[in-house]
């Protein structure tokens, strides 16, 4: 028999608490992340080089470091710096999850950053045009014209990061923090089973993140009119095949390279 | 900053992390070839006109793209032995397997890797246009011959940046190893951290040496990909 029923049982009380952890791991991470990127996308879209310059380091130093080594290395190398060692910052890194919301955040940020770069950059130029000759102020255009714009237009992308944020909080369990996997190993520890634990582990994240990705893209469809036609379309005029295949397709950003995860 | 911690040698720790270095590479070569074959054939299955393949496909593609790398990873350690052996028991085979560390660990990283493959080698293949495909039917090439002289090598090109992006995904998620006892870059350094107590130096040189492979495969990727188009017109980059 692969899965046991009774270890099944036992493990599920662990599992909500590790739920819960994964659930506030990737909150926290996604606040965070959005934090920081919106403080590096100025950069990005300036016209500064150095501004740009500090932008595009950012992106290639915390997209191109595997997340493991980052964690690793706020949770066990900065704290031996003297700066954090002999003052008050003593008082956060002691606690792994801090560290590992760092760690993560400043991940997520790197390629959040990119995506919402990649979405400013998609909004056509005659709009923006547009808003200046009638005359809106800067701060308007960019709230009015760009922002809305950028939003329905990276929203697909975001989704993308947001599984894999969910997906990344598992690597905390590295750290001692109680999520998921580290109930999962820790059911296995104990039991010797390693494939229910696992198993009842995977089928939760499965479904975690089918529904996120299914939210994300009914929340796409709502907010743009284009796709949200063809779908009524599509509703009414069922039997017509061209529109089911193309109802979820929006339009499409450029690519830069290295956008991988 | 204390360079001989990096010294070769007894006192040092710059042999132990260079074969780290060395298994972590090897590790994603393997795991990216055997991964790339996986996703060859799971979008090959994709596009084929069984449903049972079709569906069969897209559940492994669901599944091995939403569940954590580090989960697949320790099922693949600790229960890909059992789980052979309690597949095989009723039909009276008593198979016992065992997956060493470094097996494991490609094992995991190319069935993750195949997932995201199949996605890459589905869209190009569908982006081939219908017509290459039709004149090579027409020349009399049975749909194999079409496929590896026509469909394939046009496909090949439209896949190559995202098979590039790829490689960077597996370069950064051969780390995870470390957590199944291998002694890859990250768990030389972990090592020698808690030898020596100088964590920061050794992460540091770990994460400097993956920013490092980073930036050799953009650049080399950037050169291949130029050499794959240089039958099209130059205007700026070149997007298929």
């Amino acid at each position: 028999m692969i899965m046991d029923f009774e270890t099944l049982l036992s493990t599920l009380p662990g599992f909500a608490e590790g739920l819960g952890w994964t659930l506030f791991l990737t909150v926290s991470v996604l606040f965070f992340g959005m934090i920081i990127a919106l403080m590096i996308v100025p950069c990005r879209l300036s016209q500064n080089w150095l501004a740009n310059g500090f932008g595009l380091t950012f992106v290639f130093v915390f997209r191109g470091a595997p997340l493991l080594v980052l964690l690793f290395l706020v949770y066990y190398g900065v704290p031996e710096l003297p700066i954090v060692r002999d003052t008050f910052l003593w008082q956060a890194f002691q606690y792994p999850v801090f560290c590992a919301i760092l760690a993560l955040s400043l991940n997520s940020a790197g390629y959040l950053t990119e995506v919402i770069v990649g979405a400013v950059r998609a909004v056509p130029r005659g709009e923006i045009e547009a808003a200046h000759v009638a005359g809106l102020s800067r701060w308007a255009v960019i709230k009015g014209v760009i922002a809305p714009n950028a939003i329905r237009l990276g929203l697909r992308n975001y989704g993308n990061e947001m599984v894999f944020v969910v997906k990344a909080t598992s690597v905390a369990s590295l750290v001692t923090i109680q999520e998921l996997m580290a109930r999962a190993s820790g059911v296995y520890y104990r039991t010797y089973d390693p494939i229910t634990p696992l198993l009842v582990a995977g089928a939760i994240f499965l479904v975690l993140i089918l529904a996120l990705s299914r939210f994300m893209a009914f929340l796409e469809v709502r907010l743009s009119p284009e796709l949200r036609r063809k779908a009524e379309k599509a509703r009414s005029g069922a039997g017509r095949p061209a529109a089911s295949l193309t109802a979820v397709d929006g339009p499409s950003l450029p690519q830069t390279p290295e956008t991988g995860r | 900053m204390n360079w001989t911690l990096f010294s070769i040698g007894a006192e040092g720790w710059g042999d132990e992390l260079l074969w780290g270095f060395a298994l972590t590479m090897a590790l994603a070569v393997a795991a990216y070839v055997v991964g790339t074959v996986i996703g060859l054939f799971a979008a090959l299955a994709l596009l084929s006109k069984s449903r049972i393949l079709r569906s069969v496909s897209a559940a492994y593609g669901t599944v091995f793209r939403s569940v954590p790398e580090l989960l697949i990873l320790f099922l693949t350690y600790y229960g890909a032995a059992l789980m052979i052996r309690s597949l095989f028991a009723p039909i009276g085979l008593d198979l016992r397997v065992s997956l060493d560390a470094f097996t494991a660990g490609v094992v995991a990283l190319a069935l993750v890797h195949g997932a995201y493959t199949a996605e890459v080698f589905r869209g190009a293949i569908i982006s081939v246009p219908t017509g290459l495909r039709e004149a090579a039917r027409s020349l009399g090439m049975t749909p194999f011959v079409t496929f590896h002289r026509i469909t394939f090598p046009v496909a090949l090109r439209y896949a190559f940046p995202g098979l590039s992006n790829l490689w960077m995904v597996m370069i950064k998620n051969t780390p995870l190893v470390s957590a199944i006892g291998l002694a890859d870059l990250i768990g030389q350094a972990n090592t020698a951290g808690q030898n020596t107590k100088h964590y920061f130096a050794f992460f540091t040189a770990a994460l400097i040496a993956y920013l490092l492979v980073s930036a050799i495969s953009l650049w080399g990727q950037i050169r291949l990909e130029r050499n794959l188009t240089r039958h099209l017109p130059r205007q700026g980059s070149w997007s298929p």
